[in-house]
């Protein structure tokens, strides 16, 4: 009895997970593979550049201010 | 009489060392070495080298201090004649960026009297040049700002330096 309750039980799992796979298969082959569609295109950069190289600006300078040793010595100078 | 006689004494101490000790802290007449700002008071502090200051420059009276960048690419030429009066001093003052700078934009400046910008490059053109002048009192100062072609001196320096220098002639004065 116990030995027919085992083959029972590993008759189904066999058939349901054939059942399961067919039932993928036909999800897939039901999808229209006739359409294209067009990826999408930047239409620019993404990133506002902050300084004159185009990253966070170093040493806190602000956008359009660069970080160099000038006229003031080490300072922010407009770009 | 004592206590009386003692505080006399310190009254008499201190009296004889204001009007000597002190006294002697201020600007002696020909004594023009503090007369030129460091232009690193506006900078971080470093920027900048000073040579040692010529007295009488071109045998006029006065002081002349050049201070170079420690990268080597700017100089700054502080000059400043102590004149007879404010008349010679305007007169001095004449023609100051004259062979220094060439096809130069002048314009009014607010510093001192007569506070003249010139603006433009050296007469060989491997130079921006800024010369800044201007007169406060019987002295008569110039400031030459000297840079690569694409460095100018930006017009807030000059000003500042410039401003600074009128203040330290004033307060040089007033001692």
């Amino acid at each position: 009895m116990r030995k027919f309750g085992m083959a029972l039980a590993i008759v189904a799992m066999m058939s349901g997970s054939v059942a399961t796979a067919q039932t993928a298969y036909a999800a897939q082959s039901s999808h229209d593979t006739s359409t294209y569609t067009q990826p999408a295109v930047p239409v620019g950069p993404q990133v506002q550049p902050l300084d004159c190289f185009g990253t966070t600006g170093g040493m806190g300078c602000g956008p359009g201010w660069v970080w160099r040793d000038g006229w003031r010595g080490w300072a922010c100078y407009p770009c | 009489m004592k206590k009386i006689r003692t505080m006399a004494g310190g009254f008499a101490a201190a009296a004889v060392m204001t009007m000597s000790g002190f006294g002697y802290a201020a600007a002696q007449p020909g004594d023009f070495s503090t007369l030129p700002v460091d232009p690193n008071l506006i900078t971080d502090s470093l920027a900048y080298n000073a040579a040692p200051p010529v007295f009488n420059p071109n045998g006029q009276p006065g002081v002349e201090t050049v201070y170079t960048h420690r990268d080597g690419s700017r100089t700054i030429t502080t000059t400043v004649l102590v004149l007879p009066d404010a008349a010679a001093a305007a007169s001095a003052l004449g023609g100051a960026s004259t062979g220094l700078v060439a096809n130069g934009k002048a314009q009014p400046a607010a510093v001192g009297s007569d506070g003249t910008m010139v603006t433009g490059m050296s007469p060989d053109g491997s130079r921006s040049v800024t010369v800044l002048s201007f007169v406060e009192g019987n002295t008569a100062t110039t400031i030459e700002f000297s840079g690569a072609p694409k460095d100018p001196a930006p017009s807030d320096l000059v000003l500042e330096l410039g401003r600074k220098q009128d203040t330290a002639i004033r307060d040089w004065q007033a001692a």
